[in-house]
């Protein structure tokens, strides 16, 4: 089966870890702890007959506290930048973390996830704001974690990338 | 040089997973660590610790970047920082590899750490929950000042289309609140009062507004009734070019909190300009009526205002010689000067004079410091001399040079000082007589009544009593508080028609404030009146419509009493040798006998 690493980015509490869980297992926790340094789960997935192995990195959410070790992104096929609707800063910390992928593993594919979609009433971001971004994801989607809205077709559509790539 | 250094004893402190790395394979040295095998291995499956090398993605992820480490350098070590993989060793295992080289000796060390021995996990916890939990705080802030934000520019959108329409009507709009100050003026309200909004915002109705006080006061008292017994409120206004302006006040509470007020002004100026045009001047000044004897008054006022020469104001007590001198002043080029009356009678020659020219400490008794008189109090403007009849000869003399020579001399002093002042005469007797009489100078006299004006008493100027009544009733009972009685009854005003008026309009006056201080219900009744006028015989039927004059009225009494003078005076209101003077003045005489 083919492996592809797969590195989870962007700033902390935006639903990274929560995000795999969804994909993983299909929960939701409300309850939010944080990620202490690299999770590494596993999903099997089949994209258009071919089956694939996600190795999903779930990286620590980088803020002044922790930064992201460029090396851990090597090797990745891909990417998913996540940024969290209801706070705007987080918008700056996955535009850094795109610079960072770029300058260690190159133009790969990845999709940028705007979460948190079940608080829509409460969001602060606009897609214009992120369109520098958007013109370079294979995929912008808005999804949530907590409903599993768009979850699953984000990372379908980064593995039918990856494998195109 | 190659080798091992390792103490299986000393390893076995560490509790880690430790392996040599040999040229092409990793080998485990020292014992076992207490947690391997890690929880999440299915206890079917049995890894050996270098499988497990084999099977962690971040550990074959991490001995690659190890190798590029060991290739370059010659001592020391690389850490893989933490990180948990939990299909390999369950949920809550955090572990953490370090390559380690020693010259040739190169060591693979993978320690365990949970939840009980990694401080970094609670504090990194809190630290984000806390900035979190901040800018959740933040962003709620925002939100609400992004909402109120939007109110505030939809509130003042609708406020300024409000307004907008307000204005396109000619409304102008004035916004009081519960301490009865000002908090807005509309664009419209500026431009009727003529006046800086920042001079009225935030101060009280009374004093802030630029009209008189009496006018904010009428404001005022109309919005402490009932609002289905507001009435618009009229005020007359003089502009910055001296004409008037009238404005019509609604007093409206505000549909939100009835304890704010709305002042919605009206400029009626056009509209009263057409009715005066129509049915005549009823005011002039502060001067009310409309008859044609007070239209030759007020025709002969600007004639007069603004020719500086002294006049003599002659008429009855009471009928408003000081009104006709406040508004010559008014209308003359001294209007921002001082207008001071003085009243000449009943005071002694010395204070009199000390009075109108001042004093020199110690010019008399009691003068105990420098005086200024009213001549040099009301330099540049114009002084009234009320009841000159009644000034000392001394004084007429002193008076005249003053008129004169247009200096005064202080008492006490020798030195003369100038004086620039207007001089306008007041009196209710017949100065030629008292000329005659040697009481009043015949030189002053020529000099005081260079122009002259005559005001009618009220009984030749009946026609008026209903808009004076009208307008005397419209202040007092605001006033006096009375704003319960709404009118005066028809047989009151019949009352006031038939009655003679000996006070004039100042009895008039008086009269009326009377009557509504007694007044109980909604109309000022012919009982409410001052007994004087009780006993009023209703004999002479008197229309307010009609316009009779003094000689219509004499004769029409006479045809009711048949001749009978005494009875027909007292019809009138008159006194017997009133009457009779009357009848030799108005050449009666001979119609009445034939009547």
């Amino acid at each position: 089966m083919i492996q592809k690493k797969i590195c989870m980015l962007g700033g902390f509490a935006v639903g990274k870890t929560s995000l795999v869980k969804r994909l993983i297992s299909g929960i939701f926790s409300e309850k939010y702890l944080t990620t202490v340094g690299v999770k590494i789960d596993q999903k099997s997935m089949s994209v258009r007959g071919q089956d694939i192995l996600l190795v999903l990195w779930d990286l620590y959410g980088d803020d002044d506290f922790q930064k992201v070790r460029a090396s851990y992104l090597q090797g990745a096929s891909g990417y998913i930048l996540v940024i969290d609707g209801t706070r705007k800063e987080t918008v700056d910390v996955a535009c850094r973390l795109h610079e960072l992928a770029m300058k260690t593993i190159g133009p790969v594919p990845f999709v940028l996830l705007l979460n948190k979609h079940d608080l829509v009433d409460e969001w602060v971001v606009e897609c214009p704001v992120v369109s520098d971004l958007s013109d370079q994801a294979c995929l912008v989607s808005m999804v949530s974690a907590k409903t599993g809205e768009g979850v699953e077709a984000a990372f379908s559509a980064l593995s039918e990338a990856m494998l195109k790539s | 040089m190659s080798g091992s250094i390792h103490d299986a004893a000393l390893l076995s402190v560490f509790d880690a997973l430790i392996f040599q790395k040999t040229a092409d394979r990793f080998d485990r040295v020292g014992d076992l660590p207490s947690w391997f095998p890690p929880s999440g291995l299915s206890q079917e499956i049995e890894l050996s610790p270098e499988q497990l090398l084999e099977r962690s993605f971040f550990l074959q992820h991490f001995l690659h970047e190890a190798q590029s480490w060991w290739d370059s350098a010659e001592t020391g070590q690389w850490k893989s920082g933490l990180w948990s993989e939990p299909a390999l060793f369950g949920e809550d295992v955090v572990l953490e590899a370090t390559a380690v080289r020693h010259g040739s000796v190169r060591y693979v060390i993978l320690q365990r750490f949970g939840p009980e021995i990694l401080p970094i996990q609670p504090l990194l916890q809190k630290a984000r929950e806390e900035q979190l939990s901040h800018r959740q705080a933040v962003n709620h802030h925002e939100r609400t000042e992004a909402r109120l934000g939007s109110r505030l520019a939809k509130s003042e959108q609708e406020r300024d289309d409000v307004m907008a329409v307000l204005d396109g009507l000619g409304l102008g709009t004035i916004m009081v609140d519960a301490n009865r100050k000002v908090t807005f003026i509309s664009g419209k309200a500026r431009e009727l009062l003529q006046t800086d909004p920042d001079r009225m915002i935030g101060r009280s109705l009374v004093k802030g507004l630029p009209w008189k006080t009496e006018d904010s006061a009428r404001v005022e008292a109309m919005g402490q009734l009932p609002v289905a017994q507001r009435q618009a409120v009229s005020v007359v206004m003089e502009r910055k070019n001296r004409s008037t302006r009238a404005l019509e006040i609604e007093v409206q509470d505000d549909p939100r909190d009835p304890r704010k007020t709305i002042l919605l002004l009206k400029d009626v100026t056009e509209m009263e300009e057409l009715r005066r045009q129509l049915v005549g001047p009823t005011q002039f000044h502060d001067l009310v009526g409309k008859c044609p004897a007070m239209r030759v008054v007020y025709e002969r006022i600007r004639d007069i205002a603004t020719v500086d020469v002294p006049v003599l104001i002659d008429g009855e007590t009471g009928t408003g010689k000081e009104l006709v001198a406040r508004a010559v002043h008014q209308l003359s080029l001294r209007h921002d000067h001082p207008f001071l009356p003085v009243n000449c009678a009943g005071l002694t020659d010395s204070l009199l004079g000390s009075q109108l020219f001042g004093h020199k400490r110690g010019a008399f008794t009691g003068a105990t410091s420098d005086h200024e008189g009213f001549f040099e109090s009301a330099e540049g403007g114009t002084l009234l001399l009320d009841e000159i009849g009644d000034m000392p000869l001394s004084i007429q003399t002193t008076l005249l040079r003053v008129l004169q020579e247009g200096e005064i001399i202080r008492l006490g002093e020798s030195r003369p000082r100038k004086v620039n002042v207007r001089v306008l005469a007041a009196t209710n007797q017949h100065l030629q007589e008292l000329v005659q009489k040697g009481a009043f100078r015949a030189d002053l006299l020529y000099r005081i009544r260079v122009a002259r004006l005559k005001l009618p008493p009220l009984r030749e100027r009946r026609e008026d009593i209903p808009l004076l009544s009208a307008a005397f009733f419209m202040k007092s009972r605001i006033a006096l508080g009375k704003m319960h009685v709404l009118g005066i009854a028809p047989e009151t005003m019949q009352r006031f028609l038939r009655y003679s008026w000996p006070g004039n309009v100042r009895e008039l006056k008086g009269a009326l404030e009377y009557a509504l201080i007694h007044c109980r219900g909604e109309s000022v009744l012919p009982t409410d009146l001052p007994p004087e006028m009780c006993d009023v015989a209703p004999a002479v039927q008197i229309s307010p419509f009609c316009k009779p004059n003094e000689r219509e009225l004499i004769l029409d009494a006479l045809t009711q009493t048949k001749g009978k003078r005494a009875q027909a005076a007292k019809l009138v209101g008159m006194s017997r040798s009133t009457f009779y003077r009357r009848l030799a003045d108005l050449n009666i005489v001979q119609e009445e006998s034939s009547l």
